[in-house]
């Protein structure tokens, strides 16, 4: 694996020789950082500190147009499908990376869905490690570090003065390539800094649960009464669903405009009545306590039995955004201890 | 460019035919494809689904209620019950729908060959079970005894009444119908479906039994199977639940880790009473 560093006041200039294609980063907007495309590329632009919001709308858009129709003469659309450039997604943390590598398999397997998938295959992935967790991060529980490579093409590491950049894939390389004149190798002695420094980060996380037998647990209690007590503080607003980078759950809305329309899907959530309410009344998940059951057992045992990996990268915002301290963690526990 | 799973087949309703009337009333829709081509490669089997829409409006899965030996063609019965299938209800012949599928798994009838079949339906839940019987009709010597039972609340509420009235006529096949409160001029059973299945007393040597109805009709039918000597293995339904994409990515529809778009509408009990949330 090749090893390169970037100094810290080439990061802009880096980033400039990938004008090429079009750029996603996080950038503050009014009063939160979130991802999205950069435009105008200079040094007040970026927000590097962990996100609070994930990526996944770049990929996964959380309105996102399927195709226009006509109801006249019957014309469907769905032209607007492929990205016009190849893209680089700069700047998201190795949990939020991982996050694509269990989209992926959603998407790709039996039906492959164009939507996803042309967004995904064209976007190369530049990370950056994370330095700083946040409380409810316990990532190191669920087969993630602070500075996994997994599902990157590029990963950065932050050193006191510079960037160490792992290149991790051919992609990666290419990047690699194009702004080599920024670049030098990575000495040994950098190398060692940059080992210390990740498991420094790796102490600071403060959170963990041993999540091996999960499933057969999850699988075994699904009658018990405990997912009431789990459920009776959620008010079930949904923001665990929209904050979490795994979840990929839609709805499908037609919106109709004067003779034509179009189809789109938007991001639903498993904590609302309505997602699958059927239309005689009946509805199979009837109160908080089976929609926040499917949740957990979406992603530690259907996630696993489906596709061989949890629903979970173990980034707590779940934790972290619930207004009434609905907290995965003590809920895993409880269950661990029945 | 990839092929669009979610982009639907324009499809021309060419009849429609009233089963019941009423506030939920159940129509039957026999749809034609646009294009030739896609028409004719357009192979389901029976117990597979289809997204029926209307654009502007939204889709929403149907049983194929027509056997894949009835080609050129396919059938759905729709009960009115939401926004879609109300919009479905207000559509006339000669207008345009659209289709995607045919979706999820099947009854398996290639195994089913040289057995007896006996297939239990209450009201629209026959739609799947018509399907099923006319395609051991037009492949009837490849199945042993077979048995209709069939029930809906009253004889206004019975589905494929001409249909069924032929079929009694047959000396192969054996019709079993009955309404649940008795009527004037009815000279059939009356109560329940299970009871009148527990009447009949199917064998269950080399017997399969396929149930679709109300899930409380099916609780019951099955418990009456399992008095009557049926394993597991020989009994078969269909789960419904509220569906979107069709294709297994958007995550309401599961029972357990099973998609019902996917991995079913089909299950046999064997696997059925092994999954929490039925």
């Amino acid at each position: 694996m090749e090893k390169f560093i970037l100094p810290k006041e080439k990061l802009i200039d880096f980033l400039k020789a990938l004008e090429s294609y079009d750029l996603f980063a996080p950038v503050r907007k009014e009063e939160v950082t979130v991802f999205a495309q950069v435009n105008k590329i200079d040094g007040t632009t970026f927000d590097f500190k962990n996100q609070p919001l994930t990526p996944k709308g770049i990929m996964f858009p959380q309105t996102e147009s399927l195709f226009t129709f006509d109801t006249k003469t019957y014309a469907m659309n769905d032209s607007a499908m492929t990205p016009k450039k190849q893209r680089v997604m700069f700047g998201l943390r190795p949990c939020d990376a991982r996050s694509f590598l269990i989209l992926d398999p959603v998407f790709k397997q039996d039906y492959p869905d164009p939507y996803y998938l042309e967004k995904r295959t064209a976007t190369i992935l530049i990370g950056i490690n994370c330095s700083e967790p946040f409380t409810n991060c316990f990532c190191t529980s669920v087969g993630g570090s602070p500075a996994s490579q997994e599902g990157l093409d590029l990963l950065f590491i932050e050193l006191p003065n510079s960037y160490f950049v792992e290149v991790i894939s051919p992609q990666g390389k290419t990047i690699v390539e194009e702004a080599s004149s920024l670049l030098s190798s990575a000495s040994p002695e950098e190398e060692k800094i940059k080992d210390e420094i990740v498991q420094a980060v790796k102490e600071k996380i403060k959170r963990n649960i041993e999540t091996k037998h999960l499933p057969e647990k999850i699988e075994k209690i699904f009658e018990n009464p405990i997912w009431k007590d789990l459920a009776f503080k959620c008010i079930g607003c949904g923001i665990c669903t929209y904050t979490c980078p795994t979840c990929y759950c839609f709805d499908i809305q037609d919106e109709v405009l004067k003779g034509g329309g179009k189809r789109q899907r938007i991001w639903d959530s498993c904590m609302f009545k309505e997602y699958t309410l059927h239309a005689s009344g009946h509805n199979p998940r009837p109160t908080r306590a089976e929609r926040l059951r499917n949740r957990i057992y979406h992603k530690f045992k259907q996630n696993i039995d489906k596709y061989g990996v949890a629903g979970c990268v173990g980034c707590g915002r779940c934790i972290s955004f619930c207004p009434v301290n609905e907290d995965l963690i003590e809920n895993l526990m409880k269950i661990k201890k029945l | 460019m990839m092929k669009n799973p979610y982009l639907p087949q324009r499809a021309k309703i060419e009849s429609i035919r009233p089963e019941t009337r009423g506030e939920r009333a159940i129509k039957t829709f026999k749809l034609v494809l646009a294009d030739k081509a896609s028409q004719e490669n357009f192979v389901h089997k029976s117990g597979q689904c289809a997204m029926v829409g209307i654009l502007g409006v939204g889709e929403s899965m149907i049983s194929i209620s027509s056997s894949p030996t009835q080609k050129g063609y396919l059938e759905f019965s729709i009960m009115k019950m939401g926004k879609v299938t109300s919009a479905l209800h207000n559509s006339e012949v000669g207008e345009v729908l659209t289709i995607r599928g045919p979706y999820g798994n099947h009854f398996p009838l290639e195994e089913w060959k040289n057995k007896n079949i006996i297939t239990i339906g209450g009201g629209i839940g026959q739609a799947p079970l018509r399907s099923v019987i006319n395609y051991i009709q037009d492949r009837r010597k490849d199945y042993r005894e077979i048995d209709i039972i069939y029930g809906a609340r009253s004889t206004i509420d019975l589905c494929y009444k001409e249909e069924l009235f032929d079929l009694e006529k047959r000396t192969d096949i054996r019709v079993h119908l009955s309404i649940d409160v008795e009527e004037e001029g009815w000279d059939k059973f009356v109560g329940f479906v299970p009871n009148n299945l527990l009447r009949i007393k199917p064998s269950p040597k080399n017997s399969i039994a396929v149930t679709c109805g109300p899930p409380v009709m099916i609780k019951f039918v099955i418990k009456s199977l399992l008095d009557l000597g049926f394993s597991d293995h020989q009994i078969y339904t269909t789960v419904e639940n509220r569906m979107k994409c069709g294709i297994g990515k958007c995550g309401r529809c599961n029972v357990g880790s099973f998609y019902v778009c996917k991995d079913g509408p089909v299950f046999s009990y064997e696997t059925l009473k092994q999954l929490s949330e039925i």
